[in-house]
């Protein structure tokens, strides 16, 4: 057992199991799901469609909710928090990179990337410097001042990473982050999460359908059904 | 709540349909420059009212022996020191005068008529339509002058002319009946006939002379009332109470009491212009929620990623509140600021001269001149925001139920 294994994990899922109703009939997206992720691993949860790889995902990454068991995210219990502190604990211990990049078209990549840093309420200078760092470390250090309708997709995703990570959160959340971009922007984007993850530590969690994105993360975590398949 | 945030963001996507909210701050601007020129006008109309009311012969604030307005006649006049002028603290006075005015039948070869006689000092009634008129023949010279100045309609009612003579009958102020032989100095011509049939002048002192005692007056002033025309209508309230310390036997009123109906009329066009104005913004207001409901409805997956990355819902809640907000602020500022310049056209006043029968019944002169109102143009202002508040919650309300589900699910 890893050092890391010894401490408390980063996401620690017992008995997770989460059904919704779709045209009346119960779906069950989740069947009792134990899963641990420690600090600076590499997940990424695969699976076919409607294994449940998503809703998984989204409950760790607490953007859905969970009907029975016990979800934990840096030792806080996610169930039965209130919308405001399920915020509250995004914005501080999540960071999220989601298939469509999603940032504000109306501000530059600096600016978004400051974005997160502003609602933290961190000081300008701060934000400003921790801002351009991100964005250097992540090769875009020319192109703060561009807006993403002038970046490609592959540039937009690594702004997107930029904004995940300046928060310095404990869990990087990416939710098929590669599903827009071509085979070299996406060799070119793993091997950068490659490297958040083994020289800063970052604890990343991805669901995927992508073989590349397997292939460069430490674990593999297959989801079929609702169940954790296989592990490892 | 990072409010510098929330602005840079509102203003920016304000820029990002330029089309549908340049659409919507034209709507908003036309909508807040028509209030504001319809509003003017209608301040136009009632100042003018209150001027006429004012200007006929009523003042601000006027002194009458107390049975007066029941029975107007010289037996209810009072009298004055011969160098009296009307003290009233704290209050600036823009002039006043003395006057007789009491009912009277006016005899031709041919006619009569009944008319108001006022016995006037010309030189004060700068303060009445009187200075206004245009007369033919002369205008009477002094308080001494014994001639008449009759209303053009009257005349010709009467079917006289300037140089000859009409009596006049009344009572005196020792209620005996009076008829004496006028010469008719002048003919005026007031725009509106009701005044040239209504009104009969003549010299103060000659009127005094005539309906009362002059030995027995030696040097004091016979008049039926002090009328006085205030600097700043505004400060009636306090005139009257200055000049009720002065005559506590006297009825001391202002002209909303004088001229109950000019009164009402001027009360109804305050809540004319609220009316107009929540009519033509309320209008807009529909206008407003849809395009917010549209800015909202295509930013669910931009909504949904801020929810997504720890945005709490009241920064959502408040970020399109202050889009609303702003494109409503952008939009009064333009529109006031039409407003104001179509008034500033319209400044020389609008020709309603082919309706001048119709407006006579009015009270109102035949040239309209829009009026602007400071307080109008901030309660305008201010109405307006609150409309862009109120316009706003649901759309807010809409975009704050967005969930990063929901986002990513479309």
């Amino acid at each position: 057992m890893s050092e890391n294994q010894n401490q408390t994990p980063v996401v620690r899922c017992r008995d997770v199991s989460r059904t919704y109703q779709k045209d009346s009939i119960p779906v069950h997206a989740l069947r009792s799901v134990d899963l641990d992720v420690h600090a600076g691993e590499f997940v990424s949860l695969a699976g076919p469609s409607g294994s449940g790889k998503s809703t998984l995902l989204n409950i760790i990454g607490g953007l859905d909710e969970f009907d029975g068991g016990s979800v934990q995210v840096d030792g806080v219990e996610l169930g039965g928090l209130s919308p405001t502190a399920l915020s509250a604990l995004r914005l501080e211990k999540i960071g999220f990179v989601f298939q469509a990049y999603n940032l504000l078209p109306v501000l530059t990549a600096q600016e978004n990337v400051e974005f997160i840093l502003q609602l933290q309420g961190v000081d300008k200078q701060q934000r400003r410097e921790r801002a351009a760092q991100a964005l250097d470390n992540l090769g875009l250090g020319e192109l703060g001042e561009r807006r993403p309708g002038e970046l490609s997709g592959g540039q937009q995703q690594r702004v997107a990473i930029a904004r995940a990570i300046v928060t310095q959160p404990v869990l990087l959340v990416a939710d098929e982050p590669t599903a827009n971009l071509d085979s070299a922007t996406t060799e070119e984007l793993l091997v950068l999460m490659s490297r958040l993850n083994a020289e800063q530590g970052m604890t990343i969690v991805t669901a995927t359908h992508d073989p590349m994105v397997m292939s460069h993360a430490g674990r593999q975590v297959h989801l079929l059904d609702g169940r954790i398949d296989r592990d490892g | 709540m990072p409010l510098k945030l929330i602005l840079q963001l509102s203003v920016r996507n304000l820029f990002r349909y330029p089309r549908r909210n340049g659409l919507l701050l034209l709507a908003i601007a036309f909508a807040l420059a028509g209030a504001t020129l319809t509003n003017a006008m209608m301040r136009g109309w009632q100042y003018d009212m209150l001027d006429r009311a004012v200007e006929n012969l009523v003042g601000h604030v006027k002194v009458q022996a107390s049975e007066y307005r029941d029975d107007p006649n010289m037996q209810h006049s009072f009298t004055l020191p011969k160098n009296y002028q009307p003290e009233i603290s704290g209050v600036a006075v823009a002039g006043w005068a003395l006057r007789i005015k009491v009912p009277a039948v006016v005899l031709s070869e041919r006619q009569s008529r009944g008319v108001q006689l006022v016995g006037i000092d010309p030189d004060r009634e700068g303060i009445s339509f009187f200075a206004d008129l245009s007369i033919s023949g002369e205008n009477l010279s002094g308080v001494e002058d014994g001639r008449i100045v009759l209303g053009q309609e009257l005349a010709r009612q009467l079917q006289t002319s300037v140089g000859r003579k009409v009596v006049v009958l009344t009572q005196g102020a020792d209620g005996k009946n009076r008829e004496r032989g006028f010469r008719i100095a002048g003919l005026f011509d007031s725009g509106a006939e009701s005044l040239e049939k209504a009104f009969a002048f003549t010299g103060l002192a000659a009127a005094q002379n005539y309906l009362g005692d002059p030995q027995q007056l030696g040097d004091q002033k016979l008049v039926t009332e002090i009328s006085v025309l205030l600097a700043d209508e505004s400060q009636r309230q306090e005139a009257v109470d200055s000049l009720g310390s002065a005559f506590p036997d006297k009825l001391v009123a202002d002209w909303r009491t004088l001229q109950p109906q000019a009164a009402e009329m001027f009360a109804m066009a305050d809540v004319a212009i609220y009316i107009i104005f929540v009519l033509m913004m309320g209008g807009l207001a529909f206008g407003l929620v849809n395009t917010l409901i549209a800015a909202v409805m295509e930013r669910v997956r931009e909504l949904g990623m801020l929810r997504a990355i720890g945005m709490p819902r009241r920064v959502v809640l408040v970020q399109v509140v202050v889009e609303s907000m702003l494109i409503m602020t952008a939009g009064i500022v333009l529109g006031l600021a039409a407003g104001v310049l179509l008034v500033w056209a319209l400044a020389d006043g609008i020709d309603l001269s082919a309706f001048a029968e119709g407006i006579d019944a009015f009270g109102m002169s035949t040239l309209l001149i829009p009026v602007l109102s400071t307080n109008d143009l901030v309660m305008f202002s201010g109405l307006s925001l609150l409309l862009g508040f109120v316009a706003s919650v649901f759309p807010a309300l809409r975009a704050v139920r967005i969930t990063p589900l929901m986002a990513m699910n479309r």
